[in-house]
């Protein structure tokens, strides 16, 4: 395949390329306002009752009448709408039910903790699937291979909730290693703080590692398996370079290239899966904030926690796909290179 | 043997015990794992291979049913998921650019939504029925595999035989069905094991949730109980929680060498190197 041919063509196939991302982004923004605006006023209930609680749907009709105008209901949707969109650019994101407190609060304070948790896993997961995967696709239909490829899949079949169970019996009961329990303990200054954060984290994060790196040993181990035999490894191999150098400088680069693509399709996933392994934990993140409010059916809060999933995905692909030309050259141009 | 093909042999062999004990197995128990039959939490016996839970239900029993909750949904979900990816993967790559550019794009925007907090909201919202559950995972879970077998669609395109057929003037649907399917299909094998897997994991993590039918007992379920009565708290976690959460290891693993076998196999430069 022909690379952009003239520096005109591909600045101009950048420019489209950047508006093309941007463009999905925000059809993807736009599609997650709708839902959270549609979401409490087409459930079962209807927005009065959701919004409102409970005991609004027992009130006399000229009291409930009040009510939906204090909340603004009794305006057309689009009206609505139109507030909904100008009180989220205010970053008003209302109260929550249970207890009143600002949700935007609740979201700052819970964030931090599921980046740290998230991106914490996500890197080790890469890492050590793909080291993994590797060595799995070096040796494919070999013994050690396949001893490798059955123990992964192994561990990959087991439910990140049930292994969470077992690991707090384990380290956290039986051994009584590890806290099991939240994300820091009271009382802890300076870098014993740290340490605290550190040691909340490593149950939780080995559970996310144990449950994701599944996916990334499958894409590396067939995408190196596939690369092999390929022309440009054989003719490598022929001009005499060591076979360690041919592995790491002529198979392994565009043979990582798929695990790139994996993690961005990934993302969605480990952002959200996060959820049940931050319940089992009690880890004071975006994930269990999401839980609860739907449990409690804390309406406000609901709203605010998708929207930042949904966010924090966007951003998170964003930053994949920014860094993908740093590993691929064919998607440099000649400007940005 | 090569390895790939002891692989997926055993994994079929595994499927098809589970299936028969999922189907059979019911009608062979004394007990619908309803009745309390036991003392609570009562440790395995010659009886109760399993023991019994917090109300002296016997849990074997609950085991062998809950495996039809939990391959039932597997089944559903894959076989929906499968059905609507070759449809839209198929028809993307078929119609014109701009066409399957636009479905592409809401392939992009189901990808990118948060499953689990989706899945969530629609359990709790919805009701956990056993249909509910399947239409949610399978709306979910069709994205990744439509945009699999739309770029099988666009490689099949553009195999020589195919082009030379649409030289001599065949039309599209023959050549759909008589040349690009044969390539395509074998492409829907992996992608239905994966739903089935996902379909399975994700149920179970509903229902450990708390969001699952308490009406049809599941794998997932029992875990569910095990946590909420303090089964990890004692010895009971050894035939209570253990054994179903093993039960999904063993389902998913054999789906996944299943898979695993027929991805090898599919793979003309994997089959070539040999």
């Amino acid at each position: 395949m022909s690379v952009a041919s003239s520096p005109v063509r591909s600045r101009t196939g950048l420019v489209r390329a950047v508006l093309g991302r941007a463009g999905g982004y925000l059809a993807v923004f736009a599609v997650a306002l709708t839902i959270t605006f549609l979401l409490p006023r087409a459930l079962p209930g209807g927005p009065l009752r959701t919004l409102g609680g409970a005991d609004v749907a027992d009130l006399d009709p000229a009291v409930r009448a009040q009510v939906a105008a204090a909340y603004g209901l009794d305006q057309p949707l689009p009206v609505q709408f139109w507030r909904y969109l100008r009180d989220l650019a205010r970053l008003d994101l209302g109260e929550s039910f249970n207890g009143g407190r600002p949700v935007a609060e609740a979201i700052a304070d819970a964030l931090p903790w599921t980046l740290l948790l998230v991106g914490t896993s996500v890197l080790l997961t890469a890492a050590i699937g793909v080291a993994l995967g590797v060595i799995a696709g070096l040796r494919r239909g070999r013994g050690k291979g396949n001893l490798l490829l059955a123990g992964v899949l192994l561990l990959d079949a087991a439910p990140a909730f049930w292994v969470g169970m077992l690991a707090i019996l384990f380290f956290g009961v039986h051994l009584g290693a590890l806290p099991t329990f939240g994300a820091t303990t009271v009382g802890h200054t300076g870098l014993a703080a740290v340490g605290d954060v550190a040691t909340h984290l490593v149950l939780p994060v080995g559970v996310l590692v144990v449950a994701g790196i599944g996916q990334f040993f499958l894409v590396t181990r067939f995408s190196v398996a596939s690369a092999l035999h390929a022309p440009h490894v054989e003719h490598a191999h022929a001009r005499g370079i060591p076979h360690r150098r041919v592995v790491a400088r002529h198979l392994l680069r565009p043979a990582l290239l798929p695990v790139h693509t994996q993690l961005m399709i990934e993302l969605g996933w480990l952002v959200g899966g996060a959820l049940v392994v931050e319940t089992v934990f009690a880890y004071p993140g975006l994930g269990r904030l999401t839980f609860d409010a739907i449990q409690g059916r804390d309406y406000p809060t609901m709203q605010a926690t998708f929207l930042t999933l949904v966010v924090t995905v966007l951003v998170m692909n964003a930053l994949a796909d920014l860094t993908y030309p740093l590993l691929d050259p064919r998607t440099r141009t000649r400007g940005a290179a | 043997m090569r390895a790939g093909l002891l692989a997926g042999r055993i994994g079929a062999v595994l499927l098809t015990a589970l299936a028969v004990g999922a189907v059979a197995g019911p009608w062979l128990l004394s007990t619908d794992g309803r009745e309390r039959l036991a003392a609570p939490y009562a440790p395995p016996s010659a009886d109760r291979w399993l023991g019994a839970d917090d109300l002296g239900r016997d849990l074997f029993a609950q085991l062998v049913i809950g495996a039809r909750g939990s391959l039932g949904i597997a089944l559903l979900v894959a076989l929906a998921a499968t059905t609507i990816a070759a449809l839209v993967g198929g028809l993307a790559g078929l119609a014109p650019p701009w066409a399957a550019g636009i479905v592409m794009r809401v392939v992009d925007l189901v990808l990118a939504l948060p499953f689990l907090p989706l899945l969530i909201l629609a359990a709790a919202f919805l009701g956990p029925t056993l249909g509910v559950r399947a239409a949610v995972v399978a709306a979910l879970v069709w994205a990744g595999p439509a945009r699999l077998i739309r770029a099988g669609v666009l490689a099949a395109w553009s195999r020589g035989h195919l082009q030379a057929a649409r030289a001599m003037g065949a039309s599209a649907w023959y050549l759909l069905l008589r040349h690009a399917s044969p390539v395509v299909a074998p492409l829907l094998v992996p992608v239905f094991v994966r739903a089935a897997m996902t379909a399975i994991v994700l149920d179970a993590s509903l229902a450990f949730l708390g969001l699952g039918d308490p009406t049809s007992p599941s794998w997932g379920t029992m875990i569910h109980w095990a946590s909420v009565r303090g089964a990890m708290l004692t010895d009971a976690w050894l035939w209570w929680a253990l054994p179903p959460g093993l039960a999904i290891v063993l389902t998913v693993t054999a789906l996944a060498l299943v898979g695993v076998a027929t991805e090898d196999r599919l793979n003309p430069t994997l089959r070539q190197a040999r």
